[in-house]
Formats: C-alpha cells, sequence, structure tokens
C-alpha cells in the first residue's frame, strides 16, 4: 500500500460518480422524481468528499513517481492542475447539492435558483472530471497518448481551451504559503470555523445524547446549516493551507488520521440520514429523550469530531513520520 | 527595556524545560490541544446562546439554553490551567509579546459580556423570550469579541520576538513549525 496505490483506489470514484449524479439529476428534472433528486444530491456531495483524499493521494503519487524513467513532470503538472481546478468545482458543487438537500427537507421543494446552480457547476465539475481522467491516464498509458514527447506538453483544441482555466498547482500553493502571515491568515479562519463547527454540532449531539433535555430537538435541528458553514470555511481554508506545503502534510500520519476521521464522519451523517434515525429524532420535544439509535450516532459523531481536533493539533508535532520511499 | 532575568529563572525550572523539550505525546503539544479544547468550549457555547439571541432557531426557547453555561465555564477553566502550563514552557515568548496581553483582555471583556448576557436574558424573570431587542448588541459584540480573541491567539505564533529567553524567534524555526 503506496500513495499511488491509494490514488489509484480514490480517482475513479469522482469520475464515474459525476457521472451518475449527473445522470440522475438531470432524469430527476425531466421526470420530476423526487427520490432521483435526493439520491443525485447525496451523491454529489459523497464525491465532492471523496474528492478531497483522491486529490491529496495523487500528490503523493506525484512525489513517489517523480524521476522513474517513463514518467513525464511536465503530463503530471498537467494532471495536477486539472484536477485542482476539478477539486474546487466539485467542492462547489457539493457544497450546493447540500443546501439542496437541506432545502428538501425543510419543505420538499428545491429552490430554483439551486436547480440552475446545481446545473451549471455539475456540468462545469463534468467537463473537468473527464479532463483530469485523460490527462491523469495519460502519465502512464503511453498507448493511449498520441504524442510521445513528454517533456513539453501539447494540447488538442479541448485540452488548449480547458488549460487557461487550470492552474498551475506549484504556482498556487506558492501563493498560500507565499508569506507567514497567509498561513496566520488562514489558519486564524480554520480556528473560527472549528469553533462554530463545533458550537453547532456539539450542542446538537449533546442535547440527543440527553443534555439540556428543556431543548427541543425539532427545532435545534436547525443549527445545522451553521455548522456546514463552518465545515465549509474549514474545508476551504484546510485544503488552501494543504497547497501552501503537500508534501509536509502528506508524509505526516496525524494528518491521515484527520482524513480518515473525516470520512467516517461523512459515513456518520449518511447513517443518521438515510437509516430514519433523523426522522424519531426530529419528533423528540422539549423533555423527551432521543431514541437509543440516535444517542449512539450523536456520541460517535461527538467522539470523530474531538478525534479530528485531537490529531489536527498533533500534525505538527509528527511531520515526517512516513517515510518517504520514492525514486530520488 | 531588557528582558527581566526572571524569565530566564522560569525557563530553566524542572517543569519549564520538561514541557518545552519532552518527546511524550503528553508534553506541549498534550497540553496546547487542550488549551484548544478549552477555546471550544468556552467560545463554542457563547456563539449558540449569542446565535439564538440574534435570532437563529427561534423556535428553541431562550432560557433552555440556560445550560451551556456550565460548559462555558468548564472550558474556561480547561483554558485556563493549559495556558498557565504554556505560559510556563514559553513565559518570554509570551510575556515580551504585546500581542499576548491584548489576547487576555480580550477573553477578559468577552467573558464579561458572558457574564452580562447570562445577568440579562437569563437571570432576570422579567424579561420575556420575545424581548430579546435589549441584548442583540451584547449577542453581536460577544461574537466579535471571541473572534478577536481567536485571531489574537493565533497571531502568537507568529508575531513573537524571543523564543525563549536570548533567543530571538523565526531563526530557529522553518515557516512550517511556525503553523
Amino acid at each position: 500500500m503506496n500513495f499511488p496505490h491509494l490514488h489509484l483506489l480514490l480517482n475513479h470514484w469522482p469520475i464515474i460518480g459525476t457521472f451518475i449524479a449527473f445522470g440522475l439529476f438531470v432524469v430527476s428534472l425531466l421526470k420530476g422524481n423526487g427520490d432521483f433528486r435526493r439520491s443525485s444530491l447525496i451523491i454529489f456531495a459523497v464525491i465532492a468528499f471523496l474528492t478531497i483524499p483522491s486529490f491529496m493521494t495523487g500528490v503523493g503519487a506525484q512525489e513517489v513517481m517523480k524521476g522513474q524513467v517513463g514518467i513525464s513532470a511536465a503530463l503530471m503538472q498537467r494532471h495536477e492542475g486539472a484536477a485542482l481546478l476539478t477539486l474546487g468545482l466539485m467542492l462547489i458543487t457539493g457544497g450546493l447539492a447540500l443546501a439542496g438537500l437541506w432545502e428538501t427537507h425543510r419543505d420538499s421543494r428545491q429552490s430554483n435558483s439551486n436547480i440552475a446552480a446545481i446545473l451549471v457547476f455539475s456540468i462545469l465539475t463534468l467537463i473537468m472530471v473527464i479532463r483530469t481522467g485523460n490527462t491523469g491516464g495519460d502519465i502512464r498509458h503511453s498507448e493511449i497518448r498520441e504524442d510521445t514527447n513528454v517533456t513539453t506538453v501539447s494540447e488538442g483544441t479541448f485540452g488548449s481551451i480547458v488549460s487557461v482555466f487550470e492552474p498551475n498547482a506549484v504556482k498556487f500553493g506558492s501563493w498560500m504559503a507565499y508569506s507567514k502571515w497567509c498561513t496566520a491568515f488562514l489558519m486564524d479562519l480554520h480556528f473560527i470555523g472549528l469553533a462554530l463547527l463545533i458550537a453547532a454540532v456539539g450542542i446538537l449531539d449533546l442535547r440527543i445524547m440527553g443534555f439540556a433535555k428543556r431543548i427541543p430537538l425539532a427545532d435545534l435541528h436547525g443549527i445545522v446549516p451553521w455548522a456546514l458553514v463552518g465545515l465549509g470555511i474549514n474545508i476551504v481554508t484546510g485544503v488552501a493551507t494543504y497547497m501552501g506545503s503537500p508534501e509536509i502534510y502528506n508524509f505526516d500520519i496525524p494528518f491521515w488520521l484527520k482524513m480518515s476521521s473525516l470520512m467516517l464522519l461523512a459515513v456518520n451523517v449518511a447513517v443518521f440520514y438515510l437509516t430514519g434515525t433523523f426522522d424519531h429524532v426530529e419528533r423528540v420535544q422539549a423533555g423527551d429523550d432521543a431514541p437509543l439509535s440516535a444517542k449512539l450516532i450523536a456520541a460517535s459523531s461527538l467522539l470523530l469530531w474531538v478525534a479530528v481536533i485531537v490529531f489536527g493539533r498533533y500534525i505538527q508535532a509528527y511531520e515526517g513520520s512516513i517515510p518517504f520511499h520514492g525514486a530520488n | 527595556m531588557p528582558v527581566p532575568e526572571f524569565l530566564q529563572t522560569l525557563e530553566n525550572s524542572g517543569l519549564s524545560t520538561w514541557i518545552r523539550e519532552s518527546q511524550s505525546v503528553f508534553g506541549f503539544y498534550f497540553i496546547l490541544l487542550f488549551h484548544n479544547f478549552g477555546l471550544a468550549m468556552l467560545v463554542g457555547a457563547s456563539v449558540i446562546i449569542d446565535l439564538r439571541i440574534l435570532g437563529v432557531v427561534p423556535g428553541v426557547p431562550v432560557k433552555s439554553l440556560e445550560p451551556l453555561f456550565k460548559i462555558m465555564w468548564a472550558g474556561l477553566i480547561v483554558g485556563t490551567i493549559s495556558g498557565v502550563l504554556l505560559l510556563l514552557a514559553y513565559p518570554t515568548k509570551a510575556l515580551t509579546n504585546p500581542v499576548f496581553y491584548v489576547k487576555l483582555a480580550l477573553i477578559a471583556f468577552g467573558v464579561i459580556m458572558a457574564f452580562r448576557i447570562k445577568n440579562r436574558v437569563f437571570d432576570n424573570p422579567s424579561v420575556s423570550e420575545a424581548d430579546m431587542t435589549g441584548s442583540v448588541s451584547m449577542a453581536k459584540w460577544s461574537i466579535v469579541l471571541w473572534i478577536a480573541s481567536i485571531t489574537a491567539g493565533r497571531l502568537l505564533a507568529y508575531t513573537y520576538v524571543y523564543l525563549i529567553y536570548g533567543t530571538k524567534g523565526a531563526v530557529l524555526f522553518d515557516i512550517f513549525k511556525i503553523i
């Protein structure tokens, strides 16, 4: 198990998932099918989440593959630029999908502006995810490359248009770590996002577990969008900080434990909403107890968020904890 | 003004040296972690009350949030104990940095604001649920003060002049370790 292996395990999901979600979304618009709609939004959100470790294992794969015979640095750089743009579009689409899911939960109607925005961004994401897949395949599969020259990359028509929008990942990263004040700013926002996120998630989980029973749970659930705002701030600042020094984070054990905890939290959320536990929680009034299944899910949620904070704090202490087995 | 020598005496003490230099997982970062927990509890609980006063989740009765104050005080205690230990580890770094005093002042103001909100909104039987308008500005100030406190705290890592007595900062540490 190494970074290229992990990258291969992860990187196909965002591509195939976007196709499936987009297909379901369009069909749901044409047929007015609510189940398809919700499913497509859930898949958009899940795929957005998965794109983050997919990107990061890609950086790790690049570190390992650099300098190997037959592997072009220029091709990897092109792929990384496409991937970075895709990551941004994917996160926006996923965020819009979560907003759409919240709207349908409230009153079963997704707003027209949300539908339009998802349509626009999912199409852009689809285009870029195809581009990313193609440029990624080019790195290893010389049999599909039209151009045997790999030191300078040449683009076809599609590539020349799209590459205008693709950032240079290394330059982007150097802006993020331009000075310690950039890092200070990003980390400041990261802590503020953390406070907002833990505040909302904390009070909700604690109430489900039985603390402060005078709070009516159905109404308290309305705090969730604020948790998502905190999460959004932390995903953006987190990815930006990561881009500033990706090699440092990639070879750090607590960093990956933190990412894994976040993925587990996504599973936790899915279990809460998709198993119908949430429907029981919604009916809990002031003074009432939530069902045991809800309490277990809430406890694991709180525990995982504490783990995220713990691992995040220890990132700095365990720099270099993953040994580097690269070609150079 | 020269750096006072008692700071060096403090840093040479056993406890201070242990916190700074121990490789144990229960060393410096463990204490820093609990400082972050304290922040999360203190600011987190206060922010929920502030948001409610500002009209978020209006179906939740304001007074039902009173147990959150227990979390706030617990967070303040955890933050203070861990803060004292951190201060013992790096007294020169903190006490020669004006930002440190700004941070303490901001936290003090934040706590005072929380007391005032508790008095006006929770301990006052004559204030009804519908009558939050008088408390709105306190809630806004509370949020501003916590954001400012977090910022001041974060900036400590980037604005110090002396890491330890006699050694100017940033020369020893690369950018990453300053994060």
